[in-house]
């Protein structure tokens, strides 16, 4: 997923376990709603509040461990990673847009907000490899 | 930016490992000057050119001249 390599520096391998400490919550709590039974006791309660903000926690979570991965690189490090998080979001938010006004006047079947998450990183995956250069 | 990065490193028989090293940045980073995919910033373009002894000139060629 990463094309700079991350893995080769110390603060690119920080970044990927930070990575992975804050996905395996996200993952986990997202693979047992769509799996199980387990939340249907908390819809239409506050717990359902509690429930969303642990689920969304993770990814403020991850946008901290972006943030100190530019913090800690280099500045070529730093501008290529920029450059695929707002191509990735920019991607993301173009799609939700689109899909959005597609089930206000087109008819599209409704799709829940936070695919949205998962959405960027499909984006950043697929433009990640294409963004080697800082200018 | 075009420069003689990659010639000044092989010259002195270092790698972009031990270049990164000398001037604070990732082996990335050195690849990437030589590949002319980065621009430095002035503060890197200095420490280069402190660390080869020579004038940023000597180094980078000025795209406004």
């Amino acid at each position: 997923m990463m094309t700079l390599s991350r893995q080769q520096t110390p603060s690119g391998r920080r970044y990927v376990l930070r990575t992975f400490a804050f996905m395996a919550p996200y993952v986990a709590i997202c693979v047992a709603m769509m799996t199980t039974d387990a939340f249907d006791g908390v819809m239409g309660k506050p717990a359902g509040w509690v429930l969303a903000a642990a689920v969304s926690a993770p990814v403020i979570g991850q946008i901290w461990a972006t943030l100190a991965l530019m913090r800690e690189s280099d500045e070529f490090v730093r501008m290529v990673t920029a450059k695929q998080f707002i191509i990735a979001s920019g991607m993301a938010m173009a799609v939700a847009t689109f899909w959005g006004f597609g089930e206000s006047f087109a008819g599209a079947p409704h799709l829940p907000a936070w695919l949205i998450y998962p959405l960027f990183w499909a984006a950043f995956g697929l433009a990640a490899p294409f963004i080697r250069t800082s200018n | 930016m075009r420069n003689r990065l990659k010639l000044l490193r092989v010259e002195r028989n270092w790698t972009q490992e031990q270049l990164g090293q000398a001037l604070g940045v990732s082996r990335q980073a050195v690849n990437a000057l030589e590949t002319e995919k980065h621009d430095p910033s002035l503060d890197l373009a200095y420490r280069i050119a402190a660390l080869f002894e020579r004038p940023i000139e000597d180094i980078f060629d000025n795209p406004h001249v």
